[in-house]
């Protein structure tokens, strides 16, 4: 899964944005595109030093501003299900087809790495 | 991926005559060839792929030291790093002194990391002297007043290579 996925899967989740300015946000991740645009929902801004803070219903943050995302740890977990029930619609469906896309698939996110394909394999063949 | 680097030779294509046959016998002296790169580096991000699912430090360009396992990256060298700690070090007032906090997972947009590398485990519990582990609460203090000096110090800098024609980063944004 490659870091977008990671962060489309984060969707509903609480998570902590840093800009690069150092100011941080803390809410609910509301939607996301794939230059990191995101929106966000009952947020908690605080200013650069950390001594200011701010209460904002919802935010919009371009994606070039952002620093870092910290996500909770259960993301990974979602991001594997995911994986897993997309795999078995895509094995449902159509035999040989089915798996030569799969396998461009795997070849595509190498970056998600063994763990991934591994499960893919073994449930395909 | 194999590992590779600039002195293994590129692949030969199909095209490619055995030696010997592809010169015409007329041929002038061309310049010696160019040594090439196997095309599977020519994009840098592809070598994070050899650092895929290893314990990292990433610093970032703010300066701040990230240590987490590399779980995932895309072509704009975006990181996801699991089971993140932040690494801080003080040192001032004749104590040097570090500490880990748990950071959990991370992603990181690329931009922002100045340099990665793979954290070698035989060394990684020894920290080399003078800095000694402390407690998060008291390196963190000390981190703030170090910050705190430094942003005088910066300014005046900042003022001097103004004075001769150098812009510091950030010096053309608008700060809020």
């Amino acid at each position: 899964m490659l870091p977008l996925g990671l962060l489309t899967a984060a969707q509903g989740h609480p998570m902590l944005v840093e800009l690069k300015n150092g100011e941080t946000l803390n809410g609910h991740l509301v939607n996301c595109d794939t230059y990191m645009n995101l929106t966000l929902k009952e947020v908690v801004q605080t200013s650069p030093d950390g001594d200011k803070f701010f209460r904002l219903p919802e935010c919009y943050v371009r994606g070039n501003n952002i620093k870092y995302l910290r996500v909770p740890d259960e993301v990974v977990d979602v991001v594997k299900e995911q994986q897993q029930t997309q795999q078995a619609q895509r094995g449902g469906r159509g035999g040989m087809g089915g798996r030569g896309d799969h396998g461009g698939r795997g070849d595509r996110g190498r970056g998600m790495g063994r763990g991934g394909r591994g499960r893919g394999r073994g449930r395909g063949g | 991926m194999e590992r590779l680097n600039l002195s293994d030779a590129a692949p030969q294509g199909p095209g490619a005559l055995p030696p010997g046959q592809g010169q015409p016998m007329m041929m002038p002296p061309g310049p010696p060839p160019v040594p090439q790169l196997p095309p599977q580096m020519f994009t840098t991000a592809a070598q994070l792929l050899d650092l895929t699912d290893k314990k990292l430090m990433v610093v970032l360009r703010d300066g701040r030291k990230l240590i987490g396992v590399l779980r995932s990256w895309d072509q704009f060298g975006n990181l996801v790093l699991q089971d993140t700690v932040e690494r801080q070090f003080v040192h001032s007032e004749g104590k040097a002194l570090w500490a880990d906090i748990e950071r959990g997972l991370f992603l990181v947009r690329g931009e922002n990391v100045s340099l990665l590398g793979e954290i070698d485990l035989d060394k990684d519990d020894y920290i080399p002297e003078p800095f000694k582990e402390a407690p998060v609460e008291q390196v963190f203090a000390l981190k703030k007043q170090e910050e705190a000096a430094k942003k005088g110090t910066g300014k005046r800098r900042n003022k001097k290579l103004a004075e001769h024609g150098f812009e510091g980063e950030h010096s053309g944004e608008a700060i809020l």
